[in-house]
């Protein structure tokens, strides 16, 4: 099928600001988007930037704004793309642009190490590895899922407004250490996010949850994350 | 100023679902209140302070235009505070989650429920009001 991409371009060496590249290709429908862009990258303009690295689904590298939605595009199909014949694609937003559809993902990930994102336990665990029930790990199962894609953070309206809020995806990696049997760090982690950029700078959108490549209950992650904050207790 | 050029930007730029749109409606009516309670409390200071532009303001408040944008601020109170539920409930029971679209509907409905019959009345005492108002205008 006929396909017309529009990309937003943007070269910081020549460009002042962003502008639409077109291109038109031919491609399977069930090709990815992602197969659609790098078949502009090869065959058309071989200066087109994107971040990819697996192409799977599983790194999460290529996450940009498809339609006007955060999504991955190695996980769209183009048929699901498509819409009268056209697909615009665009880079995620609240980061600050590099180039075509790179941003700079050093703030996220800054926010990411900000709420130590590694297990916390200075006891001595013996012999053996620490273990813990089935019910005990299946607590914070949905958030071990993470890719650190960004969709979700870069999706979320309290985040364009205010970069230094921590964001969705930081949430969702805390919440995947404090809910965790094996992990003491909780209490340092919701100090964390109980500083002004921290969790009540969510407005319970669910931008973010809509957009999980990994289908990741993000904004029942941030809730609970909230409770526990409140009640000062973690079920 | 920039961070509401780039959120108001930014989020005309995504296209967010139902529970983007309706955090829209929250801040516009959230902001509505406000300058309606900032206007109120200094027209009523003024009542005390300089009662001839009081009863100035308070013969504008009675025009159509003013009347109609009470009609568009009782439905914007009765959204608020419903909306506000709903966000309230989802944050202290994240359970609720998979139920947002659901959630989402009865913010909709709810505030429909009560803000139509609100401003119907509202209308009829208007309508009315006007109606004497004139009424008394042609008499004399």
């Amino acid at each position: 099928m006929k396909v017309h991409l529009k990309i937003k371009r943007f070269n910081p060496e020549k460009d002042k600001k962003p502008y639409w590249g077109e291109y038109d290709i031919e491609a399977d429908e069930g090709d990815r988007v992602l197969d659609a862009l790098q078949t502009v990258k090869w065959t058309i303009d071989g200066t087109l930037n994107f971040r990819r690295s697996c192409a799977h689904g599983i790194c999460g590298s290529d996450a940009v704004r498809i339609n006007g939605r955060n999504v991955l595009a190695c996980k769209l199909l183009i048929r699901d793309a498509v819409k009268n014949g056209q697909i615009t694609v665009e880079p995620i937003l609240g980061l600050p642009l590099i180039k075509d559809l790179i941003v700079d993902m050093e703030p996220f990930f800054a926010h990411y190490r900000a709420v130590m994102p590694y297990l916390i336990n200075d006891t001595d665990p013996g012999e053996r590895e620490r273990l813990q029930s089935p019910e005990e790990r299946a607590r914070y199962d949905d958030t071990t899922k993470c890719i650190l894609c960004a969709c979700c953070t870069t999706s979320c309206p309290s985040f364009w407004a205010r970069g230094e809020y921590v964001g969705p995806a930081a949430i969702v990696q805390a919440h995947r250490f404090i809910f965790d049997s094996r992990d003491e760090g909780a209490a340092q982690r919701l100090q964390v996010l109980a500083e002004p950029d921290g969790v009540w700078r969510c407005r319970t959108i669910f931008n973010c949850t809509e957009v999980c490549p990994r289908d990741i209950q993000v904004t029942k992650a941030i809730g609970e994350v909230k409770r526990a904050l409140i009640t000062g207790k973690l079920d | 100023m920039s961070t509401l050029f780039t959120t108001v930007r930014d989020t005309l730029r995504y296209k967010g679902r139902e529970g983007q749109w309706l955090w829209v409606l929250h801040r516009i009516s959230g902001l509505g209140i406000l300058f309606y309670l900032i206007l109120h409390i200094y027209d009523m200071s003024l009542a005390y302070f300089n009662v001839p532009v009081h009863e100035q303001l308070m013969a504008l408040f009675k025009t159509p235009v003013f009347s109609a944008l009470e009609m568009v601020l009782a439905a914007l109170l009765v959204f608020h505070a419903v909306n506000g539920v709903r966000v309230a409930l989802l944050d202290l029971r994240p359970a609720l989650w998979a139920r947002q679209q659901l959630a989402t509907r009865l913010a909709l409905i709810i505030t429909v429920v009560i803000a139509a019959p609100t401003i119907i009345i509202m209308l009829i005492y208007t309508i009315n009001a006007h109606l004497s108002a004139a009424a008394t205008t042609a008499i004399r």
